[in-house]
């Protein structure tokens, strides 16, 4: 094709286009209007709806605009009579089996069909005879479905088959027996199924969790950014009556395109969750009590004093990184104005030993977009797919069009592109990655220039290697269950060793949504704001917990689902003087050991600015008031700043902590550089029975485990322990048996169920789940008993 | 001569006798008032008077909470709030009329796909306590119950100009 | 470190069918190129609807996605745009009468009047005894011979009410 742009003429305009493009492309571009309901741009064409037709000179039919390409002198109208006579028949015929049910259709008032009908339809129907109706089909607890409205654009489907990677939708039947349908009885449980409710032109695909509770034009819309992975989708948040109805994904080309995964999307639901705080609490002799606010924080303030005020390497500082960039640096000054250098975000990380040594800023290194450019890509410790749905549908698209992608990985992954696993127990991992790193001759020193020479080099290894040396844009990632794996330090020098030797670059998943933001905002022992290292090095995560101080303070993280370890934090907070707690939950493992609850505003209530993956900041507004007496956490922090008596806490708005961060951050970039070849010794075993912690996608933060339509899907399992075949054979139990898991001395009953993604010598038994909370390290040696 | 005419005028009381004309022509002439509340003026089927839901024949109400009154009222008079019912289907959990603002327009019933929200000819009514202006759900629904014969006899007698 | 096949497709291809079946499906697959491989879905339906006694059941449809890496959604929409593959039982000769126009003017509804009544069955019901099973079908291409239908994969042509009593005497 050449580069020479083609002339063609649309109702009396001139327009320039390249040769091949589809004419609906062409007039959409220059604004000008053709009806349509199967075309849509990020799909294929598959003109089966036939409301596009246009009329081209000198061709006797009116043609699709979708799949008519453009020529040189062609002549089109797209108002002429013969194009709006064949509009309005089509219209017409679309119709006949459309059932009058707009009045209660979720649709109504947003809906293609009813816009197009009034825009190119005829008043009324010629068409008397019965409709086509269709028996009502479930197809899980997000997507709520009424098939009879359907008009077959199967827009749906080929969001299954080209976007998703998951074909779960299809056109069964024919003519006017046609219906879209998983055929069998079966739920549709792709990561990102939530986007076909957008896609759908009318209201067979509607969300069944805001099924019913507002019209279209009942709704006012917001810019907002979804708070969970580190994507940092844009979405529109939808309010009606101070409450949160519905989330949809706004237009982002560079971050989300035009989809959203359905964490994102449905996780609002838990806002509005009964367990929310909605007043301070202080537990007073033993007895939680509802009090005022100024009461609640001189009650903490005092306890933060008194535990703290002499000794400030007694004060540990745990927040989540899912708090907005605002509260993370003023929980660090007030951490720091304290006198205290212990402040961390990494809670599901437990080595530490890189610190100082490790990337300033950690995040992807390339922007998301450019992960579709990739070559070849070596991902280690990652179920991205789950984890972070848009990374993982941009490397489909990478890896579609010719992209190798490898997975070092503890479990099986299920994905939905071609790509090389090599799954091994943890400890394993480790050598896998140095065999690779022996292929491509990367250069390391100490202890890990004898684990690399002690390794065999495979052939899969060389492979991989080969893969990455001849890439021109390749990529080493490191995922979630890397960072949470107890040789992080090891992986992380080796990734980047051998990112040096194939000449790719070293490139980490954030697991949270502001994991990025937290670094620039200066949340870790080591590093202040901007990641500038301190002068004083505080105590990691790891160290805040296994060595008890005094006073805890607890920021949007959940004592048993937050933390790498629950019970070592939990021993911690019990035996702590004062335990402060900044959180929107009333939850069990919070009652328990704090002292006392701060009520702050979660997602959509507060103002704030979230860094993503690729190190760009997205602030938004706070669009619906906080529940109850909760308030912005940075509005609490600054409060307790001002009572503790610390200087710089009299920020007026969310604005002027940014501009202060600004004054330091603005200008660092994601930085991952790793100044060190060596690293210490293999934490992780062969021995024994190893438990591999994942974080299942529906349990990653305090707001999606209170969401109850994602925890009714198939992808929010209960806790249970898995097994490959071998392993349960070996271990001498079997399918269904309740077993008694001992980790560390702590002990937990759970399900058994035989998995063929687990490892041989491995068990995998998911965190964060109601029943694992009293367990160990998400990584670590287990015992299984008969219970 | 002006003046002249003015005099007589004004000496004969010509002018009073002029409007007593008219006053005896309406003093023996056929009474039109009414004497209400014994007697009532006629009203046409298109009166627009207190608001009623309406049920089908087998006792379902016929509401289905498609919000298009709250939408086109003009005095924002309407508030509803919806909720699937345990059979699925769509319903309003709250349909409340606030009589303080509604203007009686008649746009609630015009733009009704169901034919649940209507004006009936009823008229007389009061309220002596705060909040008996909000006609409540099951109220217009009460109301509906009591008047239905008149308001489907109404309808249909309006139905081939709708 | 070894590439294993991934365990979540755990199933060899050897397991699913039995070795003829296999080799009748692959060879419609040798038709096409590899990369279009899914292409052999029709010829594998025919073959599985031929081996289990004229119908196919969601399981054999499963099983054939499985064969030719295609997703079940998409075998399932192949099998219920044809009107030849059955997904319901089916009686041992399957009376498949047309009814378009030609026949129509021969008078075919006196046939499947005549049919229906004999038979003491509807379009797409089978007779108790398992022996018949009749369906409308559209036109088959032998309006000569109208009223037609088909048994099996045979035509009868001009038929009457009496012809078709014959016929279906001489059937086992």
């Amino acid at each position: 094709m050449t580069d020479e742009l083609v002339t063609i003429e649309v109702d009396g305009r001139e327009l320039k286009a390249k040769p091949g493009t589809m004419l609906i492309d062409v007039t959409d571009a220059a604004g000008i209007n053709i009806p349509r309901f199967c075309y849509h741009k990020k799909l294929s064409v598959s003109a089966n709806c036939r409301m596009c037709l246009v009329e081209v000179e000198k061709v006797p039919k009116p043609l699709p605009a979708c799949c008519t390409p453009v020529n040189e002198g062609m002549k089109v109208s797209t108002r002429s009579p013969m194009a709006l006579g064949a509009q309005k028949g089509t219209m017409e015929f679309l119709l006949i089996n459309h059932p009058l049910d707009c009045p209660i259709c979720d649709q109504g008032g947003e809906c293609e069909l009813q816009d197009v009908a009034v825009g190119y339809g005829s008043d009324v129907s010629r068409y008397s005879e019965a409709k086509r109706v269709v028996p009502q089909r479930d197809i899980g607890p997000l997507i709520a479905t009424d098939f009879t409205r359907c008009i077959h654009c199967t827009r749906c489907v080929r969001f299954g088959a080209e976007i998703a990677g998951v074909r779960e939708l299809g056109a069964t039947g024919r003519g006017e027996h046609m219906t879209i349908g998983t055929f069998v009885e079966k739920s549709v449980d792709s990561e990102m199924s939530g986007n076909v409710i957008d896609l759908c032109p009318v209201g067979s695909l509607t969300a069944k969790p805001s099924r019913y509770k507002a019209r279209a034009w009942e709704l006012t819309q917001h810019d907002s950014v979804a708070p969970h992975d580190s994507v940092g989708s844009n979405i529109h948040v939808h309010t009606r009556n101070n409450r949160v109805v519905r989330v949809h994904p706004k237009e982002n080309e560079s971050i989300n395109e035009i989809w959203l995964s359905d964490r994102d999307r449905f996780s609002y639901e838990g806002l509005n969750s009964e367990d929310r705080l909605t007043q301070p609490m202080v537990r007073k002799n033993g007895e939680w009590q509802e009090v005022e606010w100024q009461e609640a924080l001189e009650f903490a303030v005092k306890g933060l004093q008194s535990a703290a005020g002499s000794d400030g390497d007694q004060l540990a500082t745990l927040v989540s990184a899912n708090s907005t960039l605002e509260e993370l640096y003023l929980a660090q000054k007030l951490t720091r104005g304290m006198d205290s250098g212990n402040i961390d975000h990494r809670l599901r990380q437990s080595d530490f030993r890189l610190d100082g040594n490790d990337s300033p800023v950690p995040g992807l290194g390339i922007t998301i977009q450019g992960i579709e450019s990739l070559d070849a890509a070596l991902l280690v410790g990652s179920n991205v797919r789950k984890e972070q749905p848009i990374i993982a549908h941009r490397l489909r698209k990478a890896a579609k069009s010719g992209a190798k992608v490898s997975f070092i990985n503890p479990l099986w992954i299920d994905l939905h592109f071609e790509a090389d696993q090599f799954v091994s127990t943890p400890a394993v991992m480790v050598d896998n990655l140095a065999s690779i790193a022996k292929a491509a001759s990367a250069k390391l020193t100490g202890n890990l220039a004898k684990l690399v020479k002690a390794a065999e080099v495979s052939e899969t290894a060389k492979s991989v290697a080969e893969q990455l040396k001849s890439a021109n844009n390749g990529v080493i990632m490191l995922g979630n269950q890397a960072a949470a794996h107890p040789d992080y330090s090891l992986l992380v020098v080796l990734a980047s060793a051998i990112a040096e030797a194939t000449n790719t670059s070293l490139s980490y998943i954030p697991a949270l949504s502001n994991s990025v933001g937290a670094a620039l905002a200066g949340a870790l022992p080591h590093r202040g704001p901007a990641a500038s290292l301190v002068e004083k090095c505080g105590a990691n995560a790891q160290m805040m917990q296994s060595k008890p101080r005094k006073a805890y303070l607890l920021m949007g993280a959940e004592p048993g689902f937050d933390f790498w370890d629950p019970s070592l934090i939990n021993s911690a907070l019990d035996q702590a003087e004062c335990v402060v707690a900044l959180t929107a939950y009333h939850s069990e493992s919070l009652a328990s050991c704090a002292d006392v609850m701060l009520p702050i505003a979660g997602f959509a209530e507060t103002s704030g600015t979230l860094v993503n993956a690729e190190g760009t900041w997205q602030s938004f507004n706070g669009l619906v008031k906080p529940q109850g007496d909760a308030r912005p956490a940075w509005k609490v922090l600054r409060v307790l700043g001002n009572l503790l008596d610390i200087d710089g806490f009299d920020q007026n708005s969310s604005d002027d902590v940014l501009e202060e961060l600004k004054s330091h951050a603005a200008e660092t970039a994601i930085d991952n550089s790793v100044s060190t070849k060596t690293a210490g010794e293999l934490n992780s075993s062969t021995e024994g029975l190893y438990r591999i912690g994942d974080v299942p996608m529906y349990a990653s933060d305090a707001l999606v485990r209170r969401a109850s339509s994602l925890q009714r899907t198939n992808s929010a399992e209960p806790a249970a322990v898995r097994l490959s075949a071998n392993q349960a054979k070996s271990s001498d139990v079997e399918e269904e048996e309740t077993l008694v898991v001992v980790q560390d001395g702590n002990r937990a009953q759970l399900p058994l169920i035989i998995d063929p993604r687990v490892p041989d010598g491995a068990v995998w038994i998911s965190s964060a789940l109601p029943g694992t909370e009293k367990l160990g390290g998400q990584f670590g040696v287990v015992t299984l008993e008969k219970a | 001569m002006t003046v002249f005419k003015n005099y007589i005028k004004s000496l004969f009381l010509l002018e009073l006798l002029k409007g007593l004309r008219l006053t005896g022509r309406y003093f023996f002439a056929k009474k039109f008032t009414v004497q209400y509340p014994e007697e009532r003026a006629p009203m046409s089927p298109r009166f627009r008077g207190l608001h009623a839901q309406r049920r089908y024949d087998n006792g379902e109400e016929r509401c289905i909470a498609c919000k298009l009154c709250e939408a086109t009222c003009p005095a924002l008079a309407i508030t509803i709030d919806v909720e699937a019912r345990e059979d699925g289907s769509r319903r309003t959990s709250r349909y409340d009329i606030d009589l303080f603002k509604c203007i009686f327009c008649g746009f609630c019933q015009e733009s009704c796909p169901v034919d649940a929200i209507v004006e009936t000819r009823v008229y007389e009514y009061a309220f002596e306590k705060r909040g008996e202006n909000i006609m409540t759900k099951d109220k217009l629904l009460a109301v509906g119950d009591e008047h239905e014969s008149q308001i489907s006899a109404d309808i249909a007698a309006q139905a081939k100009y709708r | 470190m070894k590439i294993l096949n991934n365990p979540l497709q755990a199933r060899n291809k050897e397991e699913i069918f039995s070795e003829e079946i296999r080799q009748d499906i692959d060879c419609w697959i040798a038709k096409y190129p590899p990369e279009w491989k899914q292409s052999a879905v029709m010829a594998a339906l025919r073959i599985m609807q031929d081996d289990n006694g004229g119908w196919l059941t969601t399981e054999l449809m499963d099983d054939v996605a499985e064969y030719l890496d295609m997703s079940p959604i998409h075998v399932y929409e192949v099998a219920t745009f044809y009107s030849m593959y059955e997904l319901k039982p089916v009686g041992k000769h399957k009376i498949c009468i047309c009814t378009n126009i030609a026949c129509m003017i021969n008078d075919s509804d006196s046939i499947v009047k005549h049919l229906k009544k004999k038979l003491e069955i509807g379009f797409g019901e089978v007779t108790e005894d398992g022996r018949f099973s009749l369906k409308e079908v559209e036109c088959l291409g032998a309006c000569g011979g109208a009223p037609m239908f088909q048994i099996g994969r045979k035509y009868y042509e001009n038929l009457t009410p009496q012809v078709v009593d014959s016929i279906l005497d001489g059937l086992e």
